[in-house]
């Protein structure tokens, strides 16, 4: 790497580069000199990087900023084109709805009109832009207000310049920028409130009471940050302002002009402002649209108070980005989060705001574990101090465990371990030993099970056994042992049946190699006759997966070798779920192994997604769903996977429909060219014939027919596939359509009737409620029954607080909803499709409103329509 | 996304010396490959463990065990095969360099699993870095202070034999596949390429669920016409000559 280019890299890092000197104003004249020196050879290398840089590393941007304001001194002509530049790329930006470039370039321009380079009415007038197309987007006659995520996008983007050059606007063009806030507060007031319950972190109990309405929204909340800001005369303390010592030097520069940019076209108007119509727009615009961060407050507010509003909002900008454009490079990721510009500690900031993206609603920018990772490296960045706000984090967030959401709480479970395993397994579990003394289904059990279970599966059952050491009572959540649970195993002492020895025979039969084929005859000559077709299934599932069961090769092997034979007798979908019932007994102490051998099953087709959800929703697993991650975690896995083989589709569908029009451009291009050669005038034997020489007329002729028959082939293998999706999309119907019609009938049969509960903290309340009228019989004797453990009286009185009062009826309810809002979710662009047909048929005025309420949560539909519907 | 700083880690530096192609091809060959390769890894570690990690990198096709060519059991690597690139990247991004089963793992890109690769290619039959084995990668060990940790013979744990047992040798299945669109053409682009390949184990499976049993069927009947792929082969008695004399191209030592 040249020096100016590690120059440009490391601005402001203390690093080699820049010596010892930890000072902007030094690095910022070093890099400039030796820039100014190689401009002359190496613009065309020197213009690109330096964009890239002021795009990838924002949090540098004033560095930038005010080097290009120098070079601007130097070599107009050079700045000229970064503008050009910058305007290109922000209305490519603009009109690809790339919205970390928007927000990053308005920055980077914000920046050159601090150091002169740019001319501040110029940057009114790209707000002024963006403020009249929001304003219109949210007008319900112009508009179409189910689009607002745009109009607040862009007005959260003006306002993320202002921390930035609040100060310089208001200095040299104090009247326009006045007349953009003022535009700011209409909007404001024409604005819905976004009320976004379906990804609030935490479920809002008290929804009647009115909290929500008074809760700010991220734009509101900015706006209030912005006010403060404004008030304290624009100053920041995390926002660096390395032109100020240049100022008398950067007066000089020209002050460019930026060319117009035009706001995207403005949706088409909607002739209803609620229905499906509506909602379906609206959810297109929020995941175009959506919000990069939702705030999770996880500390006292004493641990940031040294912060002011704004410096809240700014860290957040710059770690965010960080981890945006930093990943995939561990050193340089965790070197950049620790090393922020800015004269205050962050460590608490900097979890709750890792914290937030690896819960964020309804899927976080990267997968959950690039968090764990950037968490891990943290930990080993700064040993003193980010161990202890992680540990901090996660007692504070278990505290909270009961009203966490069910997809964070998963994901929480599934990072805890991850991270425990990490770090030798160490916690202080004794801490969390009273659950023990909780009911099954209390939240903060289930959690310490499942996140016992996890770090089973990643490690082994003594390992973790021996993690838990300080607190030993808590092996009674450990998973069990794990072995399989073979019904013909070959034990001393145990009866031998018929079918043990039918078994016998079929592990020989396998031993031998007989094919799939001759295993077949056995079962259907030999089998099946004698001893029916449930003895039959038995026999053969049990033996194969007992076969199978050493490894999750083994499996595969196994059912690549003889799934036909588990095809032939499990053919419907009755005989499905009995084989389901099967696996599940057989690796009943290894949920693992239950999760994984459904999941092989589904991807060789021995058994459907509805078949695994008609298991999911049998009485022995409804029973588990809120005791258990069991049940969900299979049928999560078997949503995803048909999720998953419909983008495969998609995708497929794609590339195919790219390779259909070159094809097509080829085919074209052939036939043209036979065409002007069987136009030509060719002289044969002295006389004129139209057509060139059959030698040469042969090529061409072939390639024309060749190019369409490759035409003709690629159409057809893309027709082949849309047929495909058509099918799958199909099937997807129906299995959201089963879904939450199991769904519905499960909560029906345990809701209490809808006039009881109109709300979650109503359901919440009952069995608190009961338990003031019986005031003698005290929670904890209920507990002690439920566990059939002698009750430790000296505990009694510390560990009052921490009893659980929900009733296991009510948290069964409570679970699943949240289950049912977080399917919802996750999958509401899937779903969404189908809403029509799922309005008709299950979420009609026959289903209980609060499970209603749950799905329109997780698909964020706006609720006025359950009259309309 | 992060093109600034290119992570030197990102593609192997390391050249297995049984690819035949040429260095672009195998570059080529790591850049669309959908495997990865594990090292450093416990005997003991089982597919299971690795299962659990590797799927929070994205959905997994398959795993292959390294192991000891003399004793059939686990001897510090693995490979896994995901179903997209993408998820393949995250693995590699994601999950080298952490910690399973108390050891710092490396996980890099492979150029594709091909049968006779899963024995180790060390002259006592087990891996070569095993024998070679300096500490794993200093970087990692000095930060957390894992260099101090012992890993304690807690273990009662048994190391999983995959050469008994009613499947018989092992393994038997995967055989065909990668030898036939793994080595001799289009490296890399064969995990999706093979058309039969795929029906049988693509999650995308292109057959309606009541086919399953015609999808056997006629998976088994192909298979029957494959000289190469007779489950009954056994890897005891692979040809000889490509196994002990190349022990250094598993050697992933980084250039330093």
């Amino acid at each position: 790497m040249s020096s100016w280019r590690s120059l440009l890299l490391r601005i402001g890092d203390k690093c080699p580069e820049y010596g010892t000197s930890s000072d902007f104003k030094e690095h910022i004249e070093t890099c400039f000199g030796v820039l100014r020196r190689e401009l002359e050879h190496s613009t065309n290398d020197i213009l690109p990087f330096l964009l890239q840089c002021a795009e990838q590393l924002p949090h540098k941007i004033p560095l930038y900023g005010t080097v290009v304001g120098l070079l601007n001194l130097e070599n107009e002509d050079f700045v000229r084109k970064i503008l050009e530049n910058t305007q290109t790329n922000f209305q490519d930006a603009l009109d690809s709805e790339n919205c970390d470039r928007i927000r990053i370039l308005m920055r980077f321009l914000t920046a050159m009109m601090c150091s002169k380079v740019l001319q501040p009415a110029s940057l009114v007038v790209v707000f002024e832009t963006l403020l009249s197309s929001a304003a219109t987007t949210v007008d319900e006659e112009k508009g179409n207000p189910s689009w607002q995520a745009r109009g607040d996008f862009y007005v959260t983007c003006i306002l993320s310049c202002l921390p930035w050059g609040g100060l310089e606007f208001v200095e040299q063009v104090p009247e326009e920028i006045e007349r953009v806030m003022v535009g700011i507060e209409a909007y404001l007031s024409i604005r819905r409130h976004n009320s976004d319950t379906g990804l609030s972190f935490f479920e809002e109990y008290d929804d009647e009471s009115g909290k929500d309405a008074s809760e700010k929204d991220f734009l509101e909340d900015l706006w209030d940050r912005i006010q403060v800001l404004s008030s304290n005369g624009w100053k920041v303390d995390s926002v660096p302002r390395p032109h100020l010592p240049f100022e008398a030097q950067l007066v000089a520069g020209k002050s460019h002009e930026f060319g117009p940019i035009n706001a995207p076209d403005q949706p088409e108007p909607l002739s209803q402002l609620a229905g499906v119509l509506y909602g379906k727009q609206k959810h297109h615009a929020e995941l175009k649209y959506c919000q990069r961060i939702h705030r999770l407050n996880i500390f006292p507010a004493s641990k940031t108070e040294d912060m002011e509003p704004i410096d809240r909002f700014i860290m957040e900008e710059y770690l965010l980005d960080v981890l945006l454009f930093l990943n995939g490079c561990r050193k340089e990721c965790a070197s950049c989060m620790v090393g922020l510009p800015v004269p205050f500690r962050y460590e608490y900031l900097m979890a709750e705001t890792i914290f937030s993206q690896l819960l964020l609603l309804p899927q976080p920018p990267f997968k959950p574990i690039y968090y764990t990772l950037v968490i891990m490296d943290l930990c080993k960045a700064l040993p003193g101090a980010f161990p202890a706000v992680v540990a901090g984090a996660v007692r504070a967030l278990f505290e909270k465990i009961a009203d966490l959401d069910m997809e964070c709480r998963t994901r929480l479970i599934l990072w805890f371990s991850h991270h425990l395993s990490n770090f030798q397994f160490i916690w202080p579990w004794e801490e969390w030993a009273y659950v023990l003394d909780l009911p099954k289904w209390a939240p903060q059990r289930v959690f310490v099970q499942e996140v016992l279970e996890r770090e089973v599966r990643l490690s082994y059952w003594d390992k973790v056994k021996q993690s838990i050491e300080n607190a030993p009572a808590l092996e009674e959540l450990l998973p069990p042992k794990g072995g399989p649970n073979f019904k013909y195993s070959l034990e001393e002492g145990k009866e031998r049946t018929e079918q043990h020895a039918l078994s016998a025979e079929l592990i020989i039969k396998v031993k031998g190699r007989q094919t799939a084929r001759e295993i077949i005859s056995w079962v259907e000559e030999s089998v099946f006759p004698h001893h029916g077709l449930e003895a039959a299934l038995t026999v053969v599932v049990q033996t194969l997966i007992d076969i199978g069961s050493k490894s999750f090769t083994h499996l595969i092997t196994v059912l690549e070798r003889y799934g036909q034979v588990i095809a032939r007798i499990c053919h419907d979908q009755d005989k499905q779920i009995m084989l389901i019932a099967e696996v599940s007994s057989y690796w009943k102490n290894n949920a693992q192994m239950t999760a994984i051998t459904i999941d092989r099953m589904m991807g060789y087709r021995l058994i459907s997604n509805l078949a695994i959800l008609r298991w999911v929703f049998s009485p022995a697993n409804t029973e588990q769903f809120h005791i258990s991650d069991h049940p969900w975690e299979v049928l999560r896995n078997a949503i995803s996977k048909t999720y998953n083989r419909i983008s495969d589709l998609r995708k497929e569908i794609l590339t195919l429909k790219k390779s259909v029009v070159s094809a097509e451009d080829a085919a074209a291009k052939a036939k043209a060219e036979l065409d002007a050669a069987e136009s030509k005038l060719t002289l044969v034997d002295g006389e004129p014939v139209l057509g060139e020489n059959p030698a040469k007329m042969k090529p061409i002729k072939s390639n024309a027919e060749k190019t369409k028959e490759e035409e003709i082939s690629v159409r057809d293998s893309l027709e082949a596939k849309e047929a495909l999706l058509a099918r799958a999309l199909d099937e997807n119907e129906a299995l959201f359509l089963s879904l939450y019609k199991n769904f519905s009938n499960v909560l029906m049969e345990r809701l209490p009737d809808a006039s009881k509960a109109q709300t979650l903290g109503a359901l919440k309340s009952i069995q608190a409620d009961e338990m003031i009228v019986d005031l003698d019989e005290s929670s904890e004797m209920e507990v002690d029954n439920e566990n059939g453990r002698p009750k430790k009286s000296q505990s009694n009185g510390e560990k009052a607080s921490n009893v659980y009062k929900v009733g296991d009826k009510e948290q069964w309810c409570l679970s699943t909803l949240g289950y049912v809002k977080a399917f919802s979710r996750q999958y509401a662009s899937e779903i969404w499709p189908h809403i029509e047909k799922l309005d008709a048929e299950v979420f009609s005025e026959n289903a209980h409103p609060l499970f209603v309420k749950a799905v329109y949560s997780g698909l964020r539909r706006p609720v006025i329509e359950t009259s309309s519907s | 996304m992060a093109s600034l700083f290119k992570d030197p880690s990102k593609l192997s530096a390391y050249r297995d010396r049984r690819f035949s192609g040429t260095q672009e091809e195998f570059e080529r060959a790591l850049q669309t490959s959908t495997t990865v390769y594990i090292g450093n890894m416990s005997f003991y570690t089982t597919e299971e463990q690795v299962y659990e990690l590797f799927s929070r990198a994205g959905e997994i096709k398959k795993i292959i065990m390294g192991l000891d060519k003399n004793t059939k059991t686990p001897c510090g690597f693995c490979f896994v095969l995901y179903y997209s690139r993408e998820d393949t990247e995250d693995a590699v991004k994601y999950i080298s360099g952490t910690i399973l089963d108390d050891r710092p793992i490396r996980v890099d890109f492979d150029w594709g699993f091909q049968e006779g690769r899963q024995w180790g290619r060390g002259r006592s039959g087990g891996q070569v870095r095993d024998e070679y084995r300096t500490d794993y990668d200093p970087d990692i060990l000095s930060l957390g202070g894992y260099g101090k940790l012992v890993q304690r013979e807690l273990e009662q744990r048994q190391l999983v034999d995959y050469g008994t047992g009613s499947l018989g040798s092992f393994p038997p299945v995967m055989t065909p596949y990668y030898g036939r669109h793994g080595g001799s053409h289009g490296h890399g682009g064969y995990h999706r390429h093979g058309r039969d390949y795929h029906r049988k184990r693509h999650r995308d499976d292109d057959r309606h669920t009541n086919d399953s049993s015609r999808r056997t069927l006629d998976h088994e009947s192909r298979r029957n016409s494959d000289p190469d792929s007779r489950p009954e082969k056994n890897p005891r008695f692979r040809e000889s000559g490509d196994s002990d004399e190349d022990e250094e191209e598993y050697d992933r030592k980084r250039r330093s």
